[in-house]
């Protein structure tokens, strides 16, 4: 009596393992599509900010403000190279 | 005892039952999945599958030292769908705050469509933001567009790329099939809330292009340009072209074409984007004499201690005069000859050379052939055939007149004296990425032939050097290196007349540093200057503001006592 029930119940388990594995796979493509296009918006930021970046630190920009602040050239004597 | 059995067999009917029910189940299960799961997965996927084009990114470029020159970002169009709108007004005010104004004309000109433009190259966080309002009726498309943090700097070299983002000009151009990466198809199955449930990864490599790494220093790239561009405002010129290069390996480490143009303008005018350090053509006057030179005491036709007679100052030739602007009574050295830019001691060397082998060291220096920089629209000179030489073509080319040259060339035939008489092709690209070594041998430092000897390129050198010291390119001196190097004041032709005109000139001065061991070769060209037209005051300032910061950036030793003003050695 008890083998055939076991036998069932095994046969039931594996049913149901074998759904849970293709939910469970659906649920992780919903995760993997979010992270990837989480990715790709970080990625994508982190363009626009390196962009950002490069346009502050432009020379023609710097220059000009150096000038408008008064800044000069430092003599040889003031600059310390560092290797 | 029945009665004691009823309940048992009720649990037992019931348990086959309920194992009845499950059995069914699961038999109905096994038959979807194994049996009909072909033609349900079919059905499926024709509902929920979708193709996924990948837009490239274009890789970047970049200067020597790995800084970004162009690189694309990412920026968003807004449009609306009129067909899906509710509520028009409701959109207009939850767009106003993000600074979107929508025209009631705009909706009314495209008609009876879904898609009007509302907002253009909007960022990733400026999207994010409307769409957390939640509007519909409203969409965005992506696209990458190509930005140019410095500015105009580099524009001639780094080119521009047309409306579909593939590269028209420059480096865009050359290197268009390494920069734009591939369009990737991929199918994207997605729920029936547009949710995707499942995407191939693709390989980001394909879509990404790769970046391109120039021989290009970004900093002296911007003191060449800073310097030429007050000169070319100073003098009011036509035009004006400054060339860096490294005489050992060829790179060019700064390029500068005037007038040049903004990446941010619409361009107007497209002769502004000729590159023309390598695309025009000019008389190089005096500053070819050193090809003269050098073929002469390469090939034994002259020696460092001759002596010339300088005919004081005119020689007839013919039914021509040659003059000298500075005038020598009675007999020069070799090196006076240069000092004072003889012209007169120049078609005597030219003559004791012949013709034909001048013509052949104007060859072998690169004049009149390609130099192979990777940028488009090289020109390759002029210069008749030997054959077709008349009387006064071997003394006219003699000191650079009746030779069309590029400034590319010039400075590569500076180049070869500097580096020992080798002669290199000139490489602005450093790097492709991911590129194997054996793909990279088109864009690598080549020596292209030995033009003259090591010893005469020791003594041309030796002779710019007195130029510097002594002669005509005094106003090239930088305090603490040696410097060698020629001026050159060329007459242009008069369109008009088909003559040589007294009113217009190109000048220019192509020097290097330290004089005798050159790292750094400078060419300073400007085209009509308006006021003075002499190289020693107007292209020769210019290169020594040029080369002393350069070799300060660079940290080249220096060669030479200082000697400051109150002739103190320092």
């Amino acid at each position: 009596m008890y083998k055939p029930l076991l036998a069932v119940i095994c046969i039931i388990f594996g049913v149901f393992a074998y759904l849970w594995q293709q939910t469970t796979a659906v649920r992780l493509g919903y995760k993997v599509s979010e992270l990837k296009n989480e990715y790709e918006r970080i990625n994508a930021e982190n363009d626009s900010l390196r962009l950002k970046i490069n346009s502050i630190l432009a020379l023609e920009k710097m220059d000009r403000i150096s000038r408008e602040k008064n800044l000069y050239k430092p003599a040889e004597k003031d600059i310390v190279y560092i290797d | 005892m029945k009665n004691n059995n009823k309940p048992a067999n009720r649990r037992k009917v019931l348990v086959i039952a309920v194992l009845f029910i499950f059995f069914a189940l699961f038999v109905k299960l096994a038959y979807v999945q194994v049996f009909m799961s072909a033609r349900i997965n079919k059905k499926v996927e024709k509902m929920v599958r979708r193709e996924n084009v990948e837009m490239p990114k274009r890789g970047d470029i970049l200067d020597a030292k790995g800084r970004v020159l162009a690189t694309s970002v990412r920026r968003y169009n807004l449009f609306l769908d009129p067909k899906i709108m509710s509520d028009l007004n409701e959109v207009k005010q939850k767009l106003a705050p993000h600074g979107i104004v929508i025209k009631q004309k705009s909706l009314q000109e495209f008609g009876d469509t879904s898609y009007v433009p509302a907002a253009f190259n909007l960022d990733e966080s400026a999207v994010r933001k409307i769409k957390s309002e939640k509007i519909s009726g409203i969409g965005f498309e992506n696209k990458f567009i190509r930005q140019y943090p410095e500015g105009r700097l580099l524009a001639h070299i780094l080119g521009i790329t047309g409306k579909d983002g593939s590269g028209l000009e420059g480096i865009e151009k050359v290197c268009n099939s390494y920069l734009s990466g591939e369009q990737v198809k991929t199918m994207q199955s997605r729920d029936g809330r547009g949710r995707v449930i499942y995407d191939r990864l693709t390989d980001t490599s394909k879509i990404r292009g790769l970046d391109i790494t120039l021989t290009i220093d970004k900093n002296i790239q911007f003191i060449a340009e800073q310097e030429l561009r007050k000169a070319f405002s100073e003098y009011k010129a036509k035009k004006a072209i400054c060339i860096v290069q490294n005489p050992k390996n060829g790179e060019i480490l700064a390029m500068v074409s005037l007038p040049d143009f903004d990446f941010e303008d619409k361009i107007k005018n497209i002769s502004a984007l000729r590159n023309t350090a390598i695309s025009d053509i000019f008389e190089p006057g005096s500053t070819f004499k050193i090809v003269t030179v050098a073929a002469a005491i390469d090939d034994g036709k002259i020696t460092m201690s001759d002596n010339f007679y300088l005919e004081n100052g005119r020689m007839k030739i013919g039914n021509h005069t040659i003059r000298d602007d500075h005038k020598i009574i009675g007999y020069a050295s070799l090196s006076k000859a240069m000092e004072q830019s003889s012209n007169i001691g120049m078609v005597k060397i030219a003559q004791k050379l012949g013709s034909k082998d001048f013509y052949d060291y104007i060859r072998r220096f690169g004049f009149y052939s390609v130099s192979g920089i990777d940028i488009p629209g090289e020109a390759k000179g002029l210069l008749l055939d030997e054959k077709n030489w008349n009387s006064m073509t071997l003394p006219t080319v003699s000191f650079g007149q009746g030779i069309g040259v590029t400034a590319i060339q010039l400075i590569n035939s500076f180049s070869s004296i500097a580096n020992g008489g080798v002669l290199m092709k000139p490489i602005i690209i450093k790097n492709i990425e991911n590129t194997r070594p054996e793909n990279m041998s088109f864009f690598e430092s080549k020596e292209i032939r030995r033009v003259v000897s090591e010893e005469t390129a020791d003594k041309v050198k030796t002779l710019l050097k007195n130029v510097v010291d002594k002669g005509t390119g005094r106003t090239a001196k930088i305090p603490g290196y040696s410097v060698g190097g020629k001026t050159g004041t060329a007459q242009k032709i008069d369109p008009a007349t088909g003559k040589y005109s007294t009113k217009h000139y190109v000048t220019s001065f192509c020097g290097m540093i330290p004089a005798m061991n050159p790292e750094l070769v400078v060419l300073v060209v400007i085209d009509e200057p308006k006021g003075s037209y002499y190289a020693s005051s107007v292209t020769a300032p210019v290169f020594a503001l040029i080369a002393e910061r350069a070799v300060q950036y660079l940290n080249i030793p220096k060669d030479e006592p200082e000697i400051i003003k109150n002739d103190k050695i320092k």
